[in-house]
């Protein structure tokens, strides 16, 4: 029926609109934002005229190469403390008795369902010095009157995993709903200790899920930007900030794209070495005749 | 009769399988042809291709006389009782059954009368304000069929309509569509892969394997003298014994040379060569069997043999018996009271026996698993 | 077997970790005090304010216009596409479109918004609402795919090839059945798109231009720049409206089964 010309011509007018919109605001920006990288600044703040690698020069200083490094090592620990929160959560809620299993899920999206730029607020405040927080610790004695917690890497750290946190809990869940538990009964059974059951067979049974989870922070938090500019300060700047400051402050769209070109590849990276992956174990998985 | 549905030749392929291979069928005026077969036979295609939501690689439909081939669906005079029976869940029975009337913009009372009558047909009068959803599978079924009759179609098509039904249900429907058929009068196109009801609803029937037609006959006719082993397998039971024809004496019959036993007689009726390899199919409940050497006779194919399985069935008892190394499976009825009769038991020694007419000479034929 | 407790401490954490801010954002909006560390009673005082904001009431009017054309506009091609993406899944334009589909929900927001500064700026289009409107149909186009997409994955098409048979053309049996079947899908995946226009920041934030300052640029500003409380109540209504918004969708998306 695919060979059929009416079935064909079908298809091509339904998704045409679809199709000509998103090459028009999605594939021709990214294209251009390449483009726009190799050319000149203009004084008035726009694009000039000619080619020029100025821009891909200025990369290399050691001022945006020490924030590309900390976007890199902010999103890496984000990632890996949201991956060592999500896992346990997740269980449990796969674990969780049928009737509860919907509430638990619910409880954790629901924050999801609110303002982003409200919660990241919310911290903002609940950090700041005259905040809730802040006297809390004072009071317990744990910090002096001129700590800041906010306007660090830290701040940010925290306040990325809070937003990041459902969407990895959620891939986890449905991996873990889905893996038989049995299986960790069987180790058990065969003398595993219940961590040793819990890294050698469930981890791996969720793999799936974890690597979901993965990319689902990984990638967006690479190109975080309200976070670190609202809670980070000039400790906690990301490429996101540093772009925008590119457009607004300093007014030279082309080290804009040229640093947005950066963040394009990076995000690129891990979602084609994902591709590349799960081909590999496509294939593997044919072979060994395991179900997907 | 006139020919009134027609496919010439028609073929169709979905990427690496070839689920109909130029197969030419005449279903005629007021006719309950059934196409009966296993799944993957192609028949659901052929049904497919005469509603058209599908269009032949290769050959033409024809509804009376006319060519139907390049005709979308909307626009042919056949309509379809699908298997899942697709109701519209947003929509109240009176107002599917009632849609194609909708679509044909009939006056609205002539189509509150024709659903009033619809509703009457299939004895669901009081329903005609339920959902979808609050109906049973049996009820549902009623409704697709009399939303598709009550078009006045050439053609009904119905694609295993009875599959979703439990046993008795289906027993039912089978009578009722039955009663409808004789009622209504048109054409009806059905696809199964139960012979039994292929068998107790058509006037004829195609029997499919693997895009193609293996035989097209009344009920009786595939049941009793079936043409190709496929066929013999799949409707009732049958054994194969597998020889070569010795020569044939007369017009009539063939000696068979089957390992193990005695020449057997079989019936010709197709051109046989000698030294041609057959498959000689007998049907269990045209072998009799007893304790007794039966009277010969000219042309009685008689041999001894060893009760293997008894199986106990009430009106009647299967026996697996072994003769000339060929396993045999003997079904007899239990006309008479049997508890007077010596029983045969296991290991006895018996004769079993047929008539050279019962005994068919096909192709030899294995089916999967054996 | 002894199921070990510490997975559970974890959930309990997560979970309190997760309302904390927000219900201490709620309590302080009712909180009079200027910081948030003195409790001063219950008031009603910054919601007065907010009420008696020009800028904030501008920019509400602002952020709906926009909301309402562009679930409007996403809601015809995003179910346009989720009709094909399911129809016509294995074909290789379908593999395409789904790439394409695909990109606004994996992108990070800064990098839709910074290459559609420069696409307008380099098509000399002047930034503001149309810039904003483009840029969020762009985005929500993907979300109300996907939503109604997964609608579709339980559409039994043979009612489709029914209404065919029974006479109805292509248009007709889209008109009459597809699409009121489609509907909660439909409707979820609009207030979705709804939710997602009204609350953007980022990419609004690269493509507005001066007068059109929808309700989170607002927000934003109010918060980089000295932060009255009123963010608080502002903060809650939104939240509240969000919340509303997104349950609706849910239940719409989930209905039937």
């Amino acid at each position: 029926m695919g060979s059929d010309p009416i079935i064909k011509r079908q298809e091509w007018l339904v998704s045409l609109p679809t199709l000509v919109w998103l090459t028009l605001f999605v594939v021709v920006p990214t294209l251009l934002v390449f483009v726009i990288a190799f050319r000149p600044a203009n004084p008035y703040g726009g694009i000039g005229a000619g080619w020029t690698l100025e821009n891909v020069r200025s990369l290399w200083t050691p001022g945006t190469l020490a924030i590309a490094w900390r976007t890199l090592w902010i999103s890496l620990l984000t990632t890996a403390i949201s991956l060592v929160l999500a896992v346990p959560t997740g269980y449990t809620i796969a674990r969780a008795p049928e009737r509860w299993r919907n509430r638990l899920l619910m409880l954790v999206v629901v924050p999801f369902w609110t303002s982003f730029l409200v919660r990241v607020f919310a911290w903002k405040s609940l950090l700041h010095p005259e905040g809730l927080i802040k006297k809390l610790l004072e009071a317990a004695g744990l910090v002096g009157p001129e700590t800041t917690l906010l306007y660090n890497p830290a701040a940010v750290v925290l306040v990325m995993v809070y937003t990041f946190l459902p969407f990895t809990i959620l891939p986890i869940y449905a991996t873990a709903e889905r893996f038989d538990f049995r299986l960790v009964e069987a180790a058990r059974d065969l003398g595993a200790r219940p961590f040793q059951a819990f890294r050698r067979v469930f981890l791996p049974g969720i793999r799936r899920g974890i690597l979901i989870a993965v990319l689902v922070v990984f990638i967006p938090s690479l190109g975080s930007y309200i976070i670190p500019d609202l809670v980070g300060g000039p400790g906690g700047e990301m490429i996101g900030n540093k772009i925008a400051q590119r457009v607004f402050t300093d007014r030279n769209l082309p080290q804009a794209a040229a640093l947005s070109a950066v963040l394009v590849l990076a995000v690129l990276a891990p979602l084609v070495g994902v591709l590349v992956l799960q081909r590999k174990s496509r294939k593997a998985g044919i072979v060994m005749g395991e179900s997907p | 009769m006139a020919e009134f549905l027609e496919f010439r030749g028609v073929s169709k392929r979905f990427g690496a399988v070839q689920a109909v291979d130029g197969v030419s069928l005449d279903i005629k005026k007021g006719e309950f042809f059934s196409l009966l077969g296993p799944s993957g036979c192609g028949k659901t295609t052929m049904l497919r291709l005469a509603a058209g939501f599908e269009r032949p690689d290769a050959g033409r439909v024809f509804l009376d006389g006319r060519d139907i081939t390049d005709l979308p669906p909307d626009k042919r005079r056949v309509n379809t009782v699908f298997q899942s029976y697709a109701l519209f869940p947003h929509m109240t029975v009176r107002d599917n059954i009632g849609f194609g009337l909708t679509i044909a913009k009939r006056p609205k009372g002539e189509i509150r009368d024709e659903v009033d009558r619809m509703l009457g047909l299939i004895r669901m009068t009081d329903q005609g304000g339920k959902k979808p959803d609050q109906l049973s599978g049996g009820q549902k079924q009623r409704v697709a069929v009399a939303r598709a009759l009550v078009n006045k179609p050439d053609v009904l098509l119905l694609d295993e309509p009875l599959a979703a039904l439990d046993l008795k249900l289906r027993q039912k429907m089978l009578i009722e569509l039955d009663l409808i058929h004789d009622e209504v009068g048109i054409t009806f196109l059905y696809v199964t892969h139960d012979q039994a009801e292929a068998m107790s609803l058509s006037d004829r029937i195609a029997v499919m394997e693997a895009g193609r037609i293996e035989q097209i006959g009344p009920p009786a006719e595939i049941y009793e003298a079936p043409r190709t082993g496929f066929v013999a397998a799949f409707i009732g039971d049958t054994n194969f014994l597998d020889g070569r024809v010795l020569d044939c004496p007369d017009r009539e019959y063939c000696r068979l040379r089957i390992a193990g036993l005695p020449p057997v007689l079989g019936f010709n009726d197709r051109s046989i060569l000698a030294g041609q390899p057959i498959a000689l199919s007998v049907r269990p409940e045209k072998i009799h069997i007893s304790h007794e050497e039966p009277e010969a006779r000219p042309q009685r194919n008689a041999f001894p043999a060893v009760v293997e399985d008894v199986i106990y069935l009430g009106a009647n008892t299967k026996y697996w018996v072994r003769a000339g190394g060929h396993r045999i499976q003997v079904l007899r009825q239990h006309a008479r009271y049997v508890l007077d009769e010596k029983p045969l038991r296991w290991n006895d020694a018996c004769w079993i026996w047929w008539h050279a007419d019962d005994g068919f000479m096909l192709d030899p034929f294995r089916a999967d698993g054996e | 077997m002894r199921r070990s407790r510490f997975p559970l401490v974890v959930t309990a954490l997560v979970m309190a970790f997760f309302y904390l801010p927000i219900l201490i954002l709620v309590a302080n909006s009712f909180n009079p005090a200027r910081y948030s560390s003195r409790w001063q009673g219950v008031s009603l005082v910054w919601y007065r304010r907010l009420f008696e904001s020009p800028e904030v009431w501008q920019a509400l009017k602002i952020t709906l216009v926009i909301a309402v054309s562009v679930t409007a506009v996403s809601v015809v091609l995003g179910t346009a596409a989720a009709y094909a993406l399911h129809r016509y899944g294995s074909s290789r334009l379908q593999r395409v479109h789904y790439t394409l589909i695909y990109q606004p929900l994996v992108v990070p927001e800064i990098l839709m918004g910074i290459s559609l500064l420069m696409a307008f700026v380099a098509a000399g289009v002047p930034l503001g609402l149309l810039t904003i409107f483009l840029a969020h149909v762009t985005f929500c186009v993907s979300f109300v795919a996907m939503t109604v997409l997964a609608r579709l994955q339980d559409f039994d098409f043979s009612v489709i090839e029914a209404a065919r048979d029974l006479g109805a053309s292509p248009w007709q049996s889209t008109r009459k059945v597809l699409i009121p079947l489609l509907m909660p899908g439909i409707v979820a995946g609009a207030l979705l798109a709804f939710t997602l226009s009204i609350d953007d920041f980022v990419i609004t934030f690269f493509v507005a231009g001066p007068g059109s300052t929808t309700l989170p640029l607002r927000i934003y500003s109010m918060i980089k720049y000295g932060a009255p409380p009123m963010i608080n109540a502002l903060s809650t209504l939104l939240l509240l409206v969000t919340f509303a918004a997104v349950l609706a969708s849910q239940r719409l998306s989930r209905s039937k089964r």
